[in-house]
């Protein structure tokens, strides 16, 4: 009894900000007041609110740009990751181990020892500010763990499926595109989930490597809201556009809770 | 697994080499430039022009350095305590009750944010003259003072963070073999002696994930502080993170900004180093 009475009491502290939140980003934009603001409105400005976001912010482009970079770059990373797997331990490449460890390693550099010589690198090579360049970096970065997460899942598949693939005449590629890739589909979506969620998170690179509105990935687009929110945007809009910005990992996350939850110890091994 | 001869795919190092590639021109090499880069001074218009030790040197008489290893130090002290501790807590209320999972809904919900998300949502809650001052009665500047300001935004930290902390612990709650459980429940053990001495050394290895991967994002810790403060005022809620941000790319000292992060990789080195080395002795 004291354990549900503590966990509801604690529960109640953390639904309070989420309900102001809620409250104050349905508030028409005009008459927000600190001093009423736990109180909800009579009119109901939410999608008024988004509106006015993407008109204001131009978040529009953002979005689509990070939509972009969060879905596309966990693909590519994912396969090519999966690619180096399979090489790894079904094609059982020499020095397979070396190679592995050349891969993975690549995640232990906290991003800031990356950003000076990619903001210089960028710019010399004509690809700081393009979304190309934004994908050729998020896709990079998604490799280890794609290659850590298949090396581990494909070393766990039984080598008979391999030869008896052989025996039909399949080509190595054909093979790992054919029956590896898709008996890696559980592995492959935790992998990409997790990927997607910190792609569409990003700031850093995003404030790092571009500086217009096109290009720009979504969360660095709000944290330059930010500043206005003091000096014009109407805080409810403001509000809206987190709400609005957060709604496509809000909605992965609740699709897929356990699977994220193992990505996420996957992760981290 | 036995070793046998590789198998010749005509492709072998094809298959290989665009993962090879990416993370050697875009990790691996960035990190040893970096590196280099720290060595020199450099305003990323004219060459780097070497100075030996110049910016270490310089790292260590920084007062702004020294508040910032402050703050650092704070927000992994406050993660250990607030999001992963609070987060054991509930996952332990929570686990093993009927409908537990509707329990942990209200900290689920404010893991959909991120951080810049997160950061705009609180801003008008903790400015001055904003909500929170409204609904306390009080006067506080939340964002003005250090360490105040830290402490805020490591309250608003641990409202994102608790839940997929939770989360973490009760699949690893549930994991636990339940023999020795209920073993010790016949034993006549019960709450928190069943808990210290039964389910916690159970849990352990899942701990330990959990520990190590909050202490290593929280040595990081960057996008809140950017969003709510820029590490301000002045540059008093700077996070080595931030620090290095603002070195490089405000005050376009890069060579500086490199150093800031090459002692970043350091610490944050150094301490999974250090935390694994005691998971293993123990």
């Amino acid at each position: 009894m004291i354990r549900r009475a503590v966990l509801v009491v604690l529960g109640l502290v953390w639904m309070y900000p989420t309900y102001l939140l809620l409250v104050n980003a349905a508030r028409p934009a005009a008459s927000y007041d600190p001093a009423t603001a736990w109180a909800p409105s009579g009119d109901f400005a939410l999608f008024a609110n988004f509106a006015a976001a993407l008109d204001k912010a131009d978040l529009g482009s953002s979005l689509a740009s990070t939509a972009l970079y969060s879905v596309v770059s966990p693909l590519l990373g994912v396969v090519i990751g999966a690619m180096a797997g399979y090489t790894i331990v079904v094609l059982r490449l020499r020095h397979g181990f070396w190679w592995f460890l050349l891969i993975f390693g690549g995640t232990v550099f906290p991003s800031q020892m990356l950003l000076v010589p990619l903001f210089v690198g960028y710019s010399d090579a004509g690809l700081y500010d393009t979304r190309a360049g934004m994908l050729l970096v998020y896709t990079a970065v998604n490799v280890p763990l794609a290659a850590f997460v298949l090396r581990n899942f494909y070393s766990g598949v039984a080598f008979s499926i391999f030869e008896a693939a052989r025996m039909d005449g399949a080509s190595t590629f054909r093979i790992f595109w054919r029956v590896y890739l898709p008996i890696s589909t559980s592995a492959l979506a935790a992998v990409f989930i997790l990927e997607f969620t910190f792609i569409w998170n990003d700031l850093l690179f995003g404030l790092t490597l571009t500086t217009t509105e096109s290009v720009r990935p979504v969360m660095t687009a709000l944290a330059g809201l930010m500043t206005d929110v003091y000096a014009g945007t109407p805080v409810p809009v403001g509000l809206a556009a987190g709400l609005m910005c957060s709604l496509p990992t809000v909605l992965l996350f609740l699709a897929t809770q356990r699977l994220f939850a193992r990505g996420l110890s996957l992760g981290s091994v | 697994m036995r070793r046998s001869a590789p198998i010749l795919g005509r492709f072998r190092y094809g298959y290989v080499a665009p993962a090879a590639l990416l993370v050697a021109g875009l990790l691996y090499a960035p990190f040893v430039w970096t590196a280099y880069l720290s060595l020199t001074r450099y305003d990323g218009l004219a060459p780097p022009e070497w100075a030996g030790l110049a910016n270490f040197g310089k790292l260590f008489d920084d007062p702004a350095l020294l508040t910032s290893l402050r703050n650092t130090l704070l927000w992994v002290v406050g993660t250990m305590v607030l999001p992963v501790g609070l987060g054991l807590l509930v996952a332990v209320l929570s686990h093993d009750i009927k409908g537990g999972a509707w329990y942990r809904v209200p900290f689920m919900l404010p893991y959909a944010l991120s951080g810049a998300g997160l950061a705009l949502v609180w801003s008008p809650i903790l400015s001055h003259g904003g909500i929170a001052n409204a609904l306390l009665g009080v006067d506080t500047a939340f964002l003005q003072d250090a360490p105040v300001n830290t402490l805020a935004m490591l309250l608003v930290w641990t409202w994102q963070q608790l839940g997929v902390n939770t989360l973490l612990f009760v699949v690893g709650l549930q994991s636990i073999p339940k023999e020795p459980i209920e073993a010790a429940r016949l034993d006549g053990a019960s709450g928190w002696r069943l808990f210290r001495h039964i389910t916690w050394p159970l849990m352990r290895p899942l701990t330990a994930v959990v520990v190590g991967l909050a202490l290593v994002a929280s040595l990081k810790t960057f996008d809140i502080v950017w969003v709510m403060t820029q590490g301000g005022p002045g540059r008093n809620s700077e996070t080595l993170a931030v620090t290095m941000y603002k070195e490089t790319f405000v005050a376009s000292d890069y060579g500086y900004g490199s150093a800031v992060a090459v002692m970043l990789t350091v610490v944050t080195g150094l301490a999974s180093y250090l935390y694994l080395k005691r998971q293993v002795a123990s």
